[in-house]
């Protein structure tokens, strides 16, 4: 996949500020909107929605939800994500390049998401204006890509077309068309059949993977600080994709002999530590005890493993990746002269807004008891910091 | 009853009416009965079922909840899927004491499960666990549905069953009674009246006959004639037993 060349590097200590100082200086001051742990602990004190949203009114969160009559935990979401696009995107006007390129790959992943939504959900015939509407906000298209969208004609070739002349022009396109290309290597039959017939996640997780490659060698490309650690925040979330897909293929069509070469190896990432050594184990993986042996040479892995092993304590194996990658996101953070701490802060705000829809959720479902179940963004009490 | 001619025969008619009456009453009161031991046993059901549905089902959106936030809102892709029915609610019929009550029975349709690789690269475990408990759910609605159902249907058939009951107890055999007892009292007062009328007539007999004699002890009998007059006599109507009609 031809990954952007980075038109020039991302600076070093001395020389970072020239470009990047503005936008890391904006980011900086974003900081202090993430939610306190005072603002959590009164979040979780809340004994109706009302509560939360008059908590919320003394948080960064009082500007736009003060425009809205957001009332349920879905709402606030929605409220949430919208203020997180705002600031994502009025950063973005702030940077230039290379970090402009930096942070349209951190919306790719939305895009993918979004791509698949429209896809299936048109060609199941359904209303495009309402696709549109639950689209991810940070995965957006040009306007006149999202209007073209709906005149395509509702059959496999006004698919096709749809594809060939829309889809390939916008930025996941070329994942698309690395995916199509794959799929029609291993098995006969146009775009349209793949879309029809693959499952819409397995798509999904190989355009992930194509994303997570090409952003993977993008920061390589930028070298210096930037390489270092976001190459170590990508390099685990591959693995967490390789551990999770092996994990939750168990039970389904993917684990199947056939499969497992076939489809479930193709959506392993081609890089993290896990591979390739790793990777070669866990595609001949069928259970969860296999799994378990393939993870024990790797000691960060075998942790998170345990958890998930030692049965069903508080914390399921989403929770300790969750754990682990809040840490290290926050390392990423707080560092400076890179690109990383921008990723990190969309990863850490969207973890917030995780935080605040589940906190909503266990008040309006009276779920008291598990309500602390959920992973903090730059608290004190954080285990990593005891 | 008025209407009703008081005679032997009719007697005989309403006493086997008030026989079968009787019979049906004890029926019916059995079959309320039943129906009664029946309600009772589902009213008690529903209350077990509808107060663990309860927690069941918070249960079951609460996990909903855990899986979106591991997996990520999901909804959507769910509401994509091909939306084959999985589950199918099927009709039967139960006899209770003659009583067709609804029965809903879950079948699998054999479809596959969509979506199964839901949640591959976070949160499939709990995506798993909802389908579980969403699973149960149903199967709980359905048994809930089935019982709501048949007890209405029983409570139909028992307001029903002990309308009638009532009726026969409160109505009908109290009216067959009183005209059996009506048509008892006509009878009893007919053969009174019989009665009295026989001891008139026989009372106007005898002073007829007393008068015949005293008559007939006054008349002198002719010379010549006594034996003709004794063989008359021997014919004499007072001779004769009085002819009962």
């Amino acid at each position: 996949m031809a990954t952007p060349h980075p038109t020039r590097g991302t600076g070093d200590l001395t020389t970072f500020n020239i470009q990047h100082g503005f936008a890391e200086a904006l980011l900086r001051g974003m900081r202090s909107s993430f939610l306190k742990d005072a603002d959590y602990h009164h979040l979780t004190q809340c004994e109706t929605l009302d509560d939360v949203k008059l908590n919320l009114t003394e948080t960064d969160y009082a500007d736009v939800l003060a425009d809205s009559n957001a009332m349920s935990p879905a709402a606030f979401q929605k409220v949430a994500v919208e203020k997180l696009v705002c600031e994502f995107q009025y950063l973005r006007t702030q940077t230039v390049e290379p970090l402009s390129t930096f942070m349209d790959f951190i919306t790719f992943e939305y895009m993918i998401e979004n791509v698949m939504l429209l896809l299936k959900g048109a060609l199941g015939g359904r209303d495009i204006n309402e696709l549109l509407e639950q689209c991810h906000p940070l995965g957006m298209f040009k306007e006149s890509t999202m209007r073209s969208i709906p005149t395509f004609e509702n059959s496999a070739r006004g698919y096709q077309d749809l594809y060939q002349t829309v889809l390939v022009d916008t930025p996941v396109g070329p994942y698309f068309a690395q995916f199509l290309m794959e799929s029609a290597s291993s098995r006969s039959g146009g775009s349209y059949n793949v879309l029809a017939e693959v499952e819409i996640e397995i798509i999904k997780s190989s355009l992930i993977k194509y994303w997570l490659e090409d952003f993977y060698n993008f920061t390589m490309k930028l070298g210096g600080h930037t390489a270092e650690i976001m190459g170590e925040l990508l390099r685990v979330r591959a693995d967490s994709n390789a551990i999770n897909i092996t994990l939750n293929s168990f039970g389904t069509a993917l684990n199947e002999p056939a499969m497992r070469t076939s489809d479930r190896k193709r959506l392993y990432p081609g890089f993290g530590h896990l591979y390739p050594a790793g990777i070669a184990n866990l595609s001949d993986v069928t259970d969860e005890e296999e799994l378990g042996r393939a993870l024990e040479p790797f000691p960060q892995y075998a942790a998170v493993w345990n958890i998930h092993a030692s049965g069903h304590g508080d914390k399921t194996i989403d929770d300790a990746f969750y754990e682990r990658d809040v840490q290290m996101l926050e390392l990423a953070f707080e560092s400076q002269f890179h690109f990383a701490s921008f990723y990190a802060y969309v990863k850490l705000k969207e973890q917030e807004i995780r935080n605040l829809v589940w906190v909503s959720e266990c008040i309006l479902q009276q779920q008291k008891d598990e309500i602390q179940n959920f992973v903090q963004v730059f608290s004190q009490n954080a285990p990593w910091r005891k | 009853m008025a209407e009703v001619p008081p005679t032997r025969m009719n007697q005989q008619v309403f006493k086997l009416k008030l026989k079968a009456a009787q019979g049906g009453h004890r029926l019916l009161k059995k079959k309320a009965d039943a129906l009664k031991v029946k309600f009772r046993d589902y009213a008690k059901s529903i209350a077990e079922t509808k107060s663990g549905m309860a927690n069941d089902a918070s249960g079951a959106y609460f996990s909903l909840t855990q899986a979106e936030y591991a997996a990520g809102n999901f909804k959507q892709k769910v509401s994509e899927g091909s939306m084959t029915a999985r589950i199918r609610v099927g009709a039967g019929v139960d006899n209770v004491a003659g009583v067709k009550l609804p029965v809903f029975s879950k079948y699998e349709t054999g479809a596959s499960a969509d979506n199964q690789s839901l949640g591959l690269v976070g949160g499939g475990k709990k995506i798993v666990a909802v389908r579980e408990k969403f699973t149960n759910l149903l199967e709980m609605l359905i048994k809930l549905a089935s019982l709501q159902t048949s007890f209405q249907t029983l409570d139909e058939a028992m307001k029903v069953t002990n309308r009638r009951v009532n009726a026969l107890e409160n109505v009908t055999i109290p009216k067959i009674e009183d005209t059996l007892a009506y048509i008892g009292r006509e009878l009893d007062e007919l053969e009174r009246e019989d009665f009295t009328r026989l001891k008139l007539v026989q009372g106007k007999k005898e002073e007829e006959q007393k008068a015949e004699a005293k008559r007939k002890a006054l008349l002198p009998i002719a010379p010549g004639k006594e034996n003709e007059a004794d063989i008359t006599a021997e014919y004499d109507a007072g001779d004769d037993t009085d002819v009962v009609f």
